[in-house]
């Protein structure tokens, strides 16, 4: 469970204090969750709340109970696995094999073992012929599998991924999407990919560093074109009061709004 | 050419190729390392750079690494070896200018010797072991080993942003004005380094 508090995020810039992010109230406790919203629009700073990458101004955020922020913030990163939209800033060692290494230092402190652990997850993944190459030698898409393979080395329970697919192709997007949906871990993703969008179980459509839209994906990427057209939103609630699933929606989830996840 | 590949024409990266030198503890390679290098550096003079370069010609070849990968370097390296080789002929002589050239050469060579035959969290456990006995006085050796990995990182793909910069610099029609371009590598340099640093943190590492 991921809950949001009156989140507000306030940056410094040469032309004043700019928000990324405020008054978000939401709970996520939903396996698969898509964020959608415009380039700049708060997403990426939404999800860096989770594991901490981004501090908010006002407002608090927990994971499972724990705050991603100060004394607990290393127990949290453990428990959240983070990919970024370009897996070569991820990646951090020469090699494919040695990457997952990298991650598994933390569990396990033999070497050789280490090595043959890291080799039998990629065999699993189908990778094991990619585990000697240079990470600048694969393809984008073998990349960004590599670079999943190497959150999940690490076993968190909540996998968080901006933009994942953003630079592969179709096939290789179509990959990643399918290693996503086999995994147990919930799962907190941005995505332009409205396609994918509505495989999942929650969608929130952030706007200006607000959130506009919470339900399901039908009625949420419905919204988001409208706001990508410039419309004005006169299906916002009829979209969200069709989308009132009972059984789906969270009994505890905050209810402050009519475009909110309903309790 | 990507910075990343850069990175791997400048210091080169592991595959493994069954040689003898690869099976060598990496203390050793470090040794040898040393031995090859070291000398041509203190002394300066011609004959002892030559030899250096031949032994370390010899031991990159035994160690199967072929021709081109082994020896083979970036044409930026070139341009700054026949940079810094004109400036001490005009300055001093042109042996004199020959002997840094050949001690630049011999010092990236002789660095593959390691980088190439050892996987790099070998090294990086190396390194932490070496510096395990100042962690009574609160040094961290896993974030040294961590450390310095990421700088040998780091250092080639920065080389590698100032060529894409030039490159983006002549697409668009525009005379090379070096300070303008340097801006630019320094913005890239800070994006990189907060790039690496949110990586290196979302996987909790040095936590």
């Amino acid at each position: 469970m991921i809950t949001f508090q009156d989140v507000g995020v306030t940056v410094a810039t040469p032309t004043g204090p700019r928000q990324l992010l405020r008054h978000l109230t939401v709970e996520l406790s939903q396996q698969r969750v898509v964020v959608l919203g415009a380039n700049g629009s708060g997403k990426s700073t939404l999800l860096r709340l989770i594991n901490g990458l981004v501090t908010p101004t006002s407002g608090q955020v927990e994971v499972n109970q724990l705050s991603p922020f100060g004394r607990q913030a290393a127990a949290v990163r453990r428990q959240v696995g983070f990919v970024f939209t370009d897996p070569l800033s991820q990646l951090l060692m020469p090699t494919a094999v040695e990457d997952i290494e990298l991650s598994l230092r933390h569990l396990v402190s033999d070497r050789a073992e280490r090595h043959q652990q890291a080799l039998a997850l990629m065999d699993q993944w189908g990778l094991g012929r990619l585990a000697q190459s240079s990470v600048y030698d694969l393809s984008g898409g073998e990349r960004q599998l590599v670079a999943l393979l190497s959150v999940l080395a690490v076993r968190p329970r909540v996998i968080v991924a901006d933009e994942p697919t953003t630079l592969l192709d179709l096939r290789n997007s179509r990959l990643l999407h399918e290693r996503l949906a086999g995994l147990d871990q919930q799962i907190i993703v941005a995505t332009h990919d409205l396609t994918w969008a509505e495989t999942f179980d929650r969608a929130l459509v952030i706007d200006d560093g607000q959130l506009v839209f919470d339900g399901q994906p039908a009625a949420a990427i419905d919204h988001y074109r409208h706001l990508a057209a410039g419309e004005p939103n006169r299906t916002v609630t009829e979209a969200t009061h069709q989308s009132l699933d009972p059984d789906s929606a969270s009994p505890d989830a905050v209810a402050d709004g009519p475009d909110r996840w309903p309790t | 050419m990507t910075p990343g590949a850069a990175a791997e024409r400048v210091f080169g990266s592991y595959q493994p190729m069954g040689s003898a030198l690869e099976s060598w503890p990496v203390g050793c390679k470090y040794v040898a390392l040393l031995a090859v290098a070291l000398p041509a550096f203190v002394v300066r003079q011609w004959p002892v750079t030559l030899a250096g370069l031949v032994l370390t010609v010899i031991l990159l070849l035994s160690a199967r690494l072929g021709w081109r990968r082994g020896l083979g370097v970036a044409p930026g390296f070139l341009i700054l070896l026949a940079v810094v080789w004109g400036v001490n002929a005009w300055s001093n002589s042109w042996l004199a200018g020959a002997v840094i050239v050949g001690n630049l050469t011999l010092a990236l060579w002789a660095s593959r010797l390691v980088v190439m035959t050892t996987p790099a969290p070998v090294l990086i456990d190396a390194l932490v072991g070496l510096t395990r006995p100042l962690a009574r006085w609160g040094f961290r050796p896993e974030r040294f080993g961590l450390a310095v990995l990421i700088m040998v990182r780091s250092i080639p793909y920065l080389a590698g942003a100032f060529a894409t910069i030039r490159e983006a610099v002549r697409a668009r029609g525009l005379r090379g004005r070096l300070g303008a371009q340097a801006t630019q590598v320094v913005i890239r340099a800070v994006g990189y380094a907060q790039a690496t640093g949110d990586a290196m943190t979302a996987r909790g590492l040095g936590d």
